[in-house]
């Protein structure tokens, strides 16, 4: 009996050795560790040579993943003509929307896809990202420009928004609209404060106070009239989803209450269907 | 019986495995709790490319031709501005400007004319959102390959004549060629759908346009 618990417990502590090696295995590992890549080997190789036409602000890195792409235009739909190396230099000329201009060191330029310029680092070592539009984190400020199209009464809208936020939940708007209808026309400029109570929600709903004015001119084919200016007051309810980091679907119902020099003040119910693009 | 010691014994050494185990475990924390709190793990430092951006592009129209039904084909002027969400997505404003000619009515009646002549003066806007859905490159002759592609566009604006607003609709297709990064030859066609009632009575009218552009990229 004394036998087998001396053998078990030798066991035991055998096994957590065991258990204690790979650490130390791990270990040693990273601190004999591979070279970084500015001080690799190919790093060194590809160093000296550098193009001759190239754009004073220019940023030189070096590409640290095994390989990199680049593409006649940018997009997937061109041809990859070129591949460059680990280890080797690339300046940065300019990016539209998801890609960047590069040169290479024999002065060949290409576009290569900002996923793709995930491992590049500065001659000395810092990684480099390239700033991409769009939103990475809900609470991020951000400017945004978006396009309505809708039923204003009975008439056909379509507007132009530019919208700022200031925290997750708060932005600002400025919306401008022109609205046809049977009977009248209208132009309405408004300002307006947009409060989006769970941001991080997949659809988001928001609430909307704003203000404004309105212009109607009626149809002078049915009456003659002069056109009206109105101040208008704004609030509205929608919902809003992102279909990508750049591009968000929204769905909105507003009341216009008019002030008007009339006996009566006038309400207009808007819905409207647009969407917002995140710059 | 012998089944049952051995039970015992499997018990036993499960026990004291465990317990060695976190006994190590429990070593190994507290000997390097400082380790955990403040880690002396190198931080990758992270910076921002300062790299321009470029993704408005600026059309004007070298020359367009509108056709607004039974008011002739006419020259048309204007422009657009464009914003490239993404590869596969830009969202475009557009503006243009024509002067209608007589309608076969007026010309073969003999009778006054239906539209004075600032009324025969037409504007147009539209805000559109467009699809590059056939990415490529154009070949011409042996020497030049130019990237291009063809997208489709549709959204809706207003047309301004006769002294009216129309509420009007445009799809189209287009086709771009891009000289250099950032130049490109813009050729599109639209139709223009919008109701109007200068006759009398509504009728919904498709105004076929095609303008060539050139845009720049900024």
């Amino acid at each position: 009996m004394t036998t087998a618990l001396f053998i078990l417990g030798s066991l035991g502590s055998f096994s957590s050795s065991v258990v204690a090696q790979p650490e130390t295995v791990s270990d040693s590992a990273e601190n004999s560790g591979d070279v970084f890549v500015t001080d690799s080997f190919s790093a060194r190789q590809f160093e000296d040579r550098q193009p001759e036409t190239l754009a004073f602000d220019s940023e030189r890195v070096i590409v640290g993943a095994e390989f990199l792409n680049l593409y006649t235009g940018p997009g997937r739909g061109y041809v990859i003509d070129h591949v460059v190396e680990y280890g080797e230099p690339l300046w940065l000329l300019k990016r539209r929307t998801d890609w960047v201009k590069v040169m290479t060191r024999t002065g060949k330029t290409g576009w290569a896809k900002i996923a793709d310029l995930d491992e590049i680092y500065t001659t000395e070592g810092e990684q480099v990202v390239v700033p991409t539009p769009g939103i990475d984190d809900y609470r991020d400020q951000s400017l945004r420009v978006g396009f309505a199209y809708g039923d204003f009464a009975g008439a056909n809208s379509m507007g132009l928004s530019l919208g700022y936020r200031f925290t997750g939940n708060l932005s600002a708007e400025l919306r401008a609209a022109q609205t046809i209808g049977a009977y009248s026309d209208s132009r309405t400029f408004q300002v307006a404060v947009v409060h989006q109570p769970f941001p991080q929600w997949r659809v988001s709903p928001y609430f909307l106070l704003g203000t404004g004015v309105n212009i109607t001119s009626p149809n002078a084919t049915i009456v003659a009239t002069e056109d009206r200016q109105d101040t208008t007051m704004l609030s509205g309810i929608g919902i809003t989803t992102y279909l990508s980091r750049r591009f968000a679907l929204r769905a909105e119902v507003a009341n216009h209450y008019l002030l008007t020099s009339r006996e009566e003040n006038q309400e207009i119910v808007e819905w409207k269907l647009g969407f917002d693009v995140f710059m | 019986m012998e089944t049952r010691i051995r039970r015992i014994y499997v018990k036993l050494a499960s026990l004291l495995l465990a317990g060695a185990m976190s006994s190590t475990a429990l070593a190994q924390s507290s000997g390097d709790i400082d380790d955990i709190i403040s880690p002396d793990l190198e931080r990758r430092e992270i910076r921002e490319a300062k790299i321009d951006s470029e993704d408005f592009e600026f059309t004007v129209y070298l020359g367009g031709i509108l056709s607004v039904e039974d008011f002739g084909s006419n020259s048309m002027i204007g422009g657009s501005l464009a914003y490239h969400i993404n590869e596969d997505f830009f969202m475009e404003a557009a503006y243009g400007q024509a002067t209608l000619g007589e309608s076969s009515y007026e010309r073969l009646s003999g009778s006054a004319p239906l539209l004075s002549d600032d009324e025969r003066d037409l504007s147009l806007y539209n805000l559109s959102l467009a699809w590059n859905f056939l990415p490529g490159e154009i070949f011409i002759l042996d020497k030049f390959a130019l990237n291009s592609n063809l997208y489709l566009i549709g959204g809706a604006g207003n047309t301004n004549f006769a002294g009216e607003e129309h509420f009007t609709y445009n799809v189209g297709i287009g086709v771009r060629m891009l000289a250099q990064d950032w130049l490109a030859l813009r050729l599109d066609v639209r139709d223009h759908i919008f109701e109007h009632e200068i006759f009398g009575e509504p009728l919904t009218t498709n105004n076929l346009s095609a303008q060539l552009g050139v845009s720049i990229y900024f």
